[in-house]
Order: structure tokens, then C-alpha cells, then sequence
């Protein structure tokens, strides 16, 4: 089921059958992906997996209606059933008054360069395992050191039809993995992880993931419990990307605008965060891992500025959200799995940097803590923060002294973006998750001391 | 039909199986796996999304000299499951040149039966009118009770699956799960501020298990909490004396306890509860259970993915740790005996050690004499989630609300917080235990990328020194 022809007949095959029911509008939506899994455990190979991931969504609509079925079987019988059930479903459900269309966007969709690469869709097991010892063979930082992980490597295809005329297809590859680490002194344990994704081989850094992950094991040891108190956060770009960006995605997500529950409601214009923050969400970046030349409705998306010195500029759309904002169409559609319906989602975002070095921003710190690839951990629909420290270190008089352990930041979205106090010219580039070192103002830190 | 069908198939199954040219050491299973699903959302007074979803396919897994080949496919003829068959043979073999750790499964264990969830209504016969004015008032109940209710909803689920499951010692069973819920979510707002009431009912089963919900009760129930909470006290910062409601307690000793018992973490030295088997972990009083036979809960099933049949399983009894979560691959690693542990979200992965229903046992104490002894410190309910870092013995859960205990008094209310803790001190540090226990905190819980339905349970329970990483 993995050639072109197949999924794509398949996806016409939807539309013509649920327009003959009686559907108004129909939307197929088909993915294929192939994937070679290695499994290591105690720092020897586990497992070898080759899985196949083929799914279809529908979606049909019939007088403001939605309906909605799915399947991963491709067989005659189980299709036609699938359609059916779409139509049948939107045919008992209330319509949505605020449903208007859906899309269609005849703009030639924009070719990324580098998002398949036949090194990674054609490698061998043998190959692959070679590369993946080397890793392993690097991150023995120690004899006992306890090493586990996963890589991947696999092709992916994604359809997307509808009955308005969008006719979309795409294709890509993506090799990742993470090594974790464990080494131990007595009572003493020192964990830590590293991982990379990316679309081609040659960027796909194997001997970072092992060398990473084996070093920052043993830059856990030791580690401490603290008081509780409010000390200030240096985040290094892993820990800043993760907790900028999901805050950022939640809070001007156009459903959430709508249903008032986005934590930047009505604030386009206004200022959301310390002047120092700027971001963009770029769809087009060669080579990235979350690149897309049209989003999952096959609407050619924007690049868009989000935050331009602190000011929130837009909001994120697709074409269901786009007329309940009064917004143009972003093109910024995400499906979490073929089986859901889209929503608003970011593509890359990148973190713009600042004008001192990393080290001034450590050094000039008096007391504080520094997070190593451990975000503050916030949920979308609670600006409430209380987000526990899995990777940190406390810092004294510029200088790191000891990991710490079981202690919470508690604090709000609002105030981690308000804290922003400072930003590291350099960028550090993560499986295309671009973001500067980011330093915070106090916040309040519980310790288990 | 599904007889009919179940028939065929196995026989399709066992072909592969006698086919493929194994010694006796080597272990290949072949699962079937078919699953339904239906689910719908109202939110805000608009139906968000009206679904079926259909997954099927055959998962195949042979272990050859120590290594494991797994390959899966969705076509169900005998040419395409044998040609996937020897596929995942050949790909062991080619892992086993370079595994350096020894493992088998065992000649032992080998099951045959049949096993269902008892449902009394079956969903698929009511009616999605009568399906969707439970969701639909339900919402409507929550969003009319006031201008603070910022986004009320409400979504139904239901899921029925078939596992058939054989392998190369023997081992044929047929398993069939049927599992419904009914969850509520409200989001108050007035400014900046938020806070959010989640609350769901369900469980292996049918209907009946949330035909008793009252849709306007529940609706109203959640709206006048999340408005409450939107005045409640902002929750403190520190170690204290946290005292935990069932559902918390629930979701406490699944992330703190339950996935460190996970034996596949055991024996891939990553977990801190490695060789602590018969080594004392908590006070004397302390009993942990986990139980996918009892009736009706959202962690219940009859045999696990590997075939195995489920029990009980006793993780600590009277503070002393007695037992891991096994799959068959980890039982013989370890020389103990499966327990019915190995659960797969779909045919497209592999079975893991995993929980079903957990809980502590319930001891002789109410609430009021429980805070009494905490004397100073927090009454925290209703589980928002958590996770553990197993190797690092470290977890974080969190509550959707709570009192402040002062002076042995259960006092003002505050809102969401969460906790760290680590694995080997907490159940040490436990220092009540109230009555009666309650199944209270259903959950999905995700392990490598696959999400199982749990439940887990408990009595109101008080621990000492828990981090609460409040703002004040």
C-alpha cells in the first residue's frame, strides 16, 4: 500500500463514494509510514522492529453536519463501511453553525529542499546497527554505566484530498534516537538523556546523542536537595524551547481564542512578554523535521512573526478557526493522528537571540538555578505553573556547584514570559528547534531540604 | 459471528506458527488485534467532533539466540502472515549477532482459554441520541451555571477489542475488552486566571456503568468548583505533610510506586526498586495491590496481549516489596512467575510490563483524625497527572485542588499544584492511612508511546515531606 498510485486512488475513491451518498463536502485524509526500530537495552541490541503505519481519515459534512471515521484497514469492504459510518454520523449529529467550508487553496505548494533523504529510506539493518553501537560505544562513560535506548529510521506519506479541488501529497524521511544513562555510586545516581531527529543522515549527530548522554550522567551525580526559596533561572536552548514554545502554541491557538480559554485572548497588539522576546514560526526550513510545504487540510501555510519585541502579533488559524478570529487563514491545520479532526498548531518556531555571551549570563549569576534540557513543563489550559526541576543544577557566584534533586518551580505562564530578563547571543540548533541560552528573573523554586 | 470469525482466524495463525522452522529454545508469537471505537465532544454548546475509529492487523514477535524481531502487518491471509512471520525470525537472527544479554521465554507458562468483560448493556445498541444527551446536558449544565465558566465540555468514548494470541509453546487465547467512559471538563476564567475541574466515570464494561451518571448533577457539580476555585487561596511552596484524597492517592502510587515495579525496567537496571525484592520499602502498615480481575474497572481484562492470564498481584504487603509486573520475557529473566502484565495498545506494538488497577489498601482512619495528626499541612484532591523517571527513583504528580491543614483543621481551599517525591522515602514517610479505599483516579496512563486504560486507588493517605511547588 505504499505506492502513490494506491493511497491516492484510495483518497479519490473516499470522495467520489461519500459524494454519492449524499455528502456535501469530503475530506480523505491518508498517511503510509514505514519504520526500522532498534531497541537497546544494557548497552547490547534488544529488539529489531519493521512496522508499517497505514491510516485513513474521513470527513464528511452534510448540512453543517460533521462526521468523522477512520480506519487502518484498506480492504473493499472495510472502506466502504468507514465512509458509511462518516456519513451516518454526520447525518444524526447537531450541525455547527460556525462550520463554513472546507478549504481549498490553489497556490502551488512550496518544494522543501532536504525533507527526503534515500540514505535514511534506504538503510540497511546492518548499517544501522553499526551506527548505533558507535553511539552506545561513546556513551560508556564508565565500565557499569547502564545504557538503554531507541533509535528510528523511516519514510512517511501523507495524502490529502478533498471534494473542494485540494489535491496534496508529500513525503518524508526521519532518523532519530536517544540514549539515556545510568551510572551509580552506592546511594549515589547520576541519569541523564540526549537525542536527535532529523530528515537527513549526514545532520542525524549519532556520537552527540552517546557522547551527550554519557556526560551529562556523570554531571548528575552528586545531587542535592535545596531550601525553598525564589532564585533566578538560566534555561539552556533545549529548556528554553520547551518551555517558551508550548506556552506560546497554546496561548494564540485560534480554537482556544475562540473558546476564550488561550491564555493571550484579545491581546494581539499588546504586550505579552519583557521586550526581549521575539519568535517566528517558520514552516519552510530546509531540511527541518517539522517542515511543510501545506498544513493538514493542504492549505499552503505563512511564515509568521508571533511575538515581535514582547508584542503578540497574531494568532494561528485554519480554515476552521481563521472566520471565528476575523483572521486570515494561516494555513497552521495539525492533526494529532489521522483519526482527529485538525486544529491550530505551530510548525518550527525559533527564539530570536540576544546580545551577551552564554557565559556572562552564568558567570553574572549571584545564586541560582540552571536547567539542562528540562523545560517548566506547562499545561495548556492552565496558566498555573508547577513544573518539577528533572535535569538542574544550583548555581553559586557564577560557578555550578551540584545537580539538584526533587524540587518544584511554582509560578504562572504569565510570569515565566514576564521574566524574561535576559537572552544569550548564541543559538544552539536541536533537531531544528532553534532558541538562544534564556535567563529568568526569580521565581519561586520548592526544595525538599 | 465474531465466533465464526475468532475460528478462522486462529487457524490462519496456528499455519503460520507450525510453518515457520523454529528449535526449541526459540519463542514466536503471532496476535490479532482488531479494535472499534466510537467517541464524540460537545464543547461550548457545539459538537466538536462525532467519530469511529477502526485499527486491525497482526503483530508478530519471535526471539531467537536472545534477540527479539517484531514486524507487523494488516493484511489477515495466511501467504502475508507467514512471509511477516519469517520476517520477524530473520530479523532476530540477525539482532542476536550482536545482543550480548541472554534471554528466553520459558517452557512453562503456557495458556489456553477464552476471556470477555462482562457487559450487561451493550453500547453499540443504544441509541446516539440517548448517547449524546448524556454529553450533551452535561456540558450545557456546566456552561449555563455562570459568565465565569469559560469552556465547558463533555466527551463519550466507547472501545471494543479482540485479541487472539498464539504462540510457539502452546499458548492460544482469545480475549475480547470492552471499555466506556464519560469525562466533563470546565474551565472557569476571569482575567489572567484559570483553573480547570476534570472528572470522568466508566470502566471495563457497558452502559451500565454510566447510565447512573446525572448529567445536569455532574455538569453543575464541576462549575460551582471551578468557579470556587477561581477565589480559592493561591496553594504554598515547601516540604510539608501532604494528606492525599483516594483519586490522588491513586494517581501517587501509580507514578511513585507502580511503574518502578515494572519488571522491564528491572531488568534493564533502570529502575530504582532492582533487587529490592522481600527488602522493606514502607511502614509495616502499608499494603499495594494491583488487580486487573476485579470487575468493572478501567484496568480490567481477563488475559494480557502475551496471553497470559491476569491476577493479583501484591506489590508491597506490610511495608515489605514482593513483586514486579512481569511479562513473560521478564518473568523468565528474573526466575518469578508472569502475572498477566504485558499489555499493547494495538496490534502495531509490542506488549510491555504494565499496570492494571492500582491501589493502597485502606486502613482504620477518617479524614478529621487524619488532619488532626498531620496537625500542619495540605488536604490535596483529584489527580491533574504525573510522571517518574524510574532510574532516578524521582516522580512528580499533581492535584486539581486542595485545603490547607492548620492546627489539626481542614481549612481555606486553594487551587492546582503540583508534587515531587522520591520512590524509596515516600512510602516510608507514610504516616496515616484513612478508610474505606475507592477506585478513585481513572486514568490513561503512556509508557513508551502506548497509552492503556488504568485505575488506581486508595484511602485518604498522609506522607510527610512532599515538595508542593506552590507560588506562596
Amino acid at each position: 500500500m505504499s505506492s502513490e498510485e494506491n493511497l491516492h486512488d484510495l483518497a479519490e475513491y473516499v470522495i467520489k463514494f461519500g459524494t454519492s451518498l449524499g455528502a456535501d463536502q469530503v475530506e480523505a485524509y491518508t498517511i503510509f509510514g514505514s519504520v526500522k526500530s532498534i531497541q537497546i537495552e544494557l548497552g547490547s541490541i534488544r529488539r529489531f522492529t519493521d512496522t508499517s503505519n497505514s491510516g485513513l481519515g474521513i470527513r464528511v459534512i452534510k448540512d453543517n453536519s460533521i462526521g468523522m471515521a477512520s480506519t487502518t484497514i484498506f480492504t473493499e469492504e472495510s472502506l466502504e463501511k468507514t465512509i458509511k459510518d462518516a456519513y451516518s454520523l454526520a447525518k444524526v449529529s447537531p450541525p455547527d453553525p460556525n462550520f463554513k467550508s472546507l478549504p481549498y487553496d490553489p497556490t502551488t505548494a512550496p518544494t522543501i529542499s532536504g525533507r527526503f533523504d534515500e540514505a535514511v529510506a534506504a538503510i540497511s539493518v546492518e548499517e544501522f546497527t553499526n551506527l548505533i553501537l558507535d553511539s552506545i560505544q561513546k556513551a560508556t562513560v564508565r565500565d557499569d554505566a547502564i545504557i538503554s535506548g531507541n533509535f528510528n529510521a523511516g519514510i512517511g506519506e501523507r495524502y490529502i484530498l478533498n471534494s473542494e479541488g485540494v489535491d496534496r501529497f508529500a513525503s518524508q524521511t526521519s532518523v532519530s534516537g536517544y540514549l539515556g544513562v545510568k551510572i551509580q555510586d552506592g546511594e549515589d545516581i547520576g541519569n541523564a538523556y540526549y537525542y536527535d531527529a532529523a530528515t537527513q543522515m549526514k545532520n542525524f549527530d549519532h556520537i552527540k546523542i552517546g557522547t551527550e548522554a554519557g556526560l551529562r550522567a556523570k554531571k548528575m551525580l552528586g545531587s542535592q536537595k535545596i531550601e525553598t526559596t525564589s532564585l533566578p533561572i538560566l534555561l539552556d536552548p533545549d529548556s528554553a524551547y520547551g518551555t517558551i514554545s508550548p506556552i506560546l502554541s497554546s496561548g494564540i491557538n485560534a480554537f482556544s481564542v475562540f473558546n476564550r480559554t488561550a491564555f493571550f485572548v484579545d491581546k494581539i497588539g499588546d504586550a505579552i512578554a519583557s521586550s526581549k522576546l521575539t519568535m517566528i514560526d517558520d514552516p519552510f526550513i530546509p531540511e527541518g523535521t517539522d517542515s511543510a510545504g501545506f498544513d493538514d487540510e493542504g492549505v499552503v501555510p505563512k511564515k509568521l512573526t508571533l511575538v515581535e519585541n514582547g508584542i503578540l502579533r497574531t494568532y494561528i488559524t485554519d480554515s476552521y478557526t481563521a472566520p471565528l478570529v476575523g483572521l486570515e487563514n494561516t494555513g497552521h491545520a495539525s492533526r494529532s493522528s489521522f483519526a482527529s479532526r485538525p486544529q491550530p498548531a505551530p510548525y518550527t518556531m525559533k527564539i530570536k537571540a540576544g546580545s551577551v555571551s552564554k557565559d556572562d549570563l552564568l558567570a553574572d549569576m549571584k545564586e541560582g538555578i540552571y536547567l539542562m534540557s528540562s523545560s517548566i513543563h506547562s499545561r495548556g489550559d492552565n496558566p498555573q505553573v508547577s513544573a518539577q526541576i528533572n535535569q538542574g543544577f544550583y548555581v553559586k557566584d557564577g560557578e555550578i556547584q551540584y545537580p539538584v534533586k526533587n524540587a518544584v518551580i511554582g509560578c504562572t505562564i504569565f510570569e515565566i514570559f514576564e521574566k524574561i530578563e535576559n537572552m544569550s547571543k548564541e543559538t544552539e540548533n536541536r533537531s531544528g528547534h532553534e532558541a538562544p541560552w534564556i535567563l529568568l528573573s526569580p521565581l519561586r523554586v520548592s526544595g525538599g531540604k | 459471528m465474531i465466533l465464526e470469525q475468532n475460528e478462522r482466524m486462529l487457524d490462519i495463525l496456528e499455519h503460520a506458527i507450525n510453518k515457520v522452522s523454529l528449535s526449541s529454545k526459540d519463542f514466536l508469537d503471532i496476535r490479532y488485534a482488531y479494535a472499534m471505537g466510537e467517541s464524540f465532544t460537545v464543547r461550548n454548546g457545539r459538537f466538536d467532533s462525532v467519530s469511529n475509529q477502526t485499527t486491525g492487523g497482526i503483530a508478530i514477535r519471535a526471539l531467537i539466540d536472545s534477540a527479539w524481531g517484531f514486524t507487523t502487518i494488516v493484511k489477515t491471509d495466511k501467504e502475508s502472515i507467514l512471509k511477516a512471520a519469517e520476517k520477524a525470525v530473520r530479523m532476530a537472527r540477525t539482532g542476536s549477532k550482536y545482543t550480548k544479554q541472554e534471554r528466553s521465554i520459558s517452557d512453562s507458562w503456557v495458556f489456553e482459554g477464552k476471556g470477555a468483560t462482562t457487559i450487561e448493556i451493550d453500547p453499540r445498541t443504544v441509541d446516539k441520541e440517548v448517547k449524546f444527551e448524556k454529553v450533551v446536558k452535561t456540558e450545557k449544565a456546566a456552561r449555563e451555571y455562570s459568565d465565569s465558566i469559560a469552556e465547558s465540555s463533555s466527551t463519550y468514548q466507547e472501545s471494543h477489542g479482540n485479541e487472539i494470541i498464539i504462540n510457539s509453546k502452546g499458548t492460544k487465547v482469545e480475549n475480547e475488552t470492552h471499555v466506556i467512559r464519560l469525562m466533563k471538563n470546565v474551565i472557569g476564567r476571569e482575567g489572567t486566571k484559570m483553573q480547570s475541574v476534570f472528572d470522568s466515570t466508566g470502566g471495563a464494561g457497558g452502559w451500565e456503568l454510566i447510565e447512573k451518571w446525572d448529567p445536569e448533577e455532574e455538569g453543575l457539580k464541576a462549575a460551582v468548583m471551578a468557579e470556587k476555585l477561581l477565589i480559592a487561596k493561591e496553594p504554598p511552596s515547601g516540604k510539608m505533610n501532604v494528606v492525599m484524597d483516594p483519586s490522588l492517592t491513586g494517581v501517587f502510587i501509580h507514578e511513585a510506586f507502580g511503574h518502578a515495579c515494572e519488571a522491564d525496567a528491572i531488568i534493564a537496571k533502570t529502575s530504582v526498586l532492582e533487587g529490592k525484592i522481600g527488602e522493606k520499602v514502607g511502614i509495616e502498615e502499608i499494603n499495594v495491590y494491583d488487580d486487573p480481575t476485579v470487575k468493572g474497572l478501567r484496568g480490567s481484562f481477563a488475559y494480557d496481549s502475551e496471553g497470559t492470564k491476569a491476577r493479583k498481584r501484591v506489590l508491597v504487603e506490610g511495608g515489605i516489596l514482593k513483586e514486579y509486573f512481569h511479562t513473560l520475557e521478564t518473568a523468565t529473566a528474573l526466575g518469578m512467575e508472569p502475572n498477566g502484565s504485558g499489555r499493547a495498545m494495538n496490534f502495531n506494538v509490542t506488549p510491555q510490563a504494565r499496570m492494571g488497577n492500582t491501589y493502597v489498601e485502606g486502613g482504620e482512619m477518617t479524614i478529621d483524625e487524619i488532619a488532626e495528626i498531620a496537625k500542619d499541612g495540605v488536604y490535596l484532591k483529584d489527580s491533574y497527572g504525573g510522571y517518574v523517571m524510574p532510574a532516578k527513583g524521582q516522580f512528580y504528580f499533581s492535584c486539581q485542588m486542595g485545603y490547607f491543614i492548620e492546627n489539626g483543621e481542614i481549612t481555606d481551599m486553594m487551587g492546582n499544584v503540583g508534587m515531587s517525591g522520591m520512590t524509596l522515602e515516600v512510602l516510608q514517610n507514610t504516616f496515616a492511612i484513612g478508610k474505606p479505599w475507592e477506585p478513585a483516579f481513572q486514568g490513561t496512563c503512556g509508557k513508551g508511546g502506548q497509552w492503556v486504560p488504568v485505575t488506581g486507588g486508595g484511602p485518604n493517605l498522609a506522607v510527610s515531606n512532599l515538595v508542593v511547588g506552590g507560588t506562596e
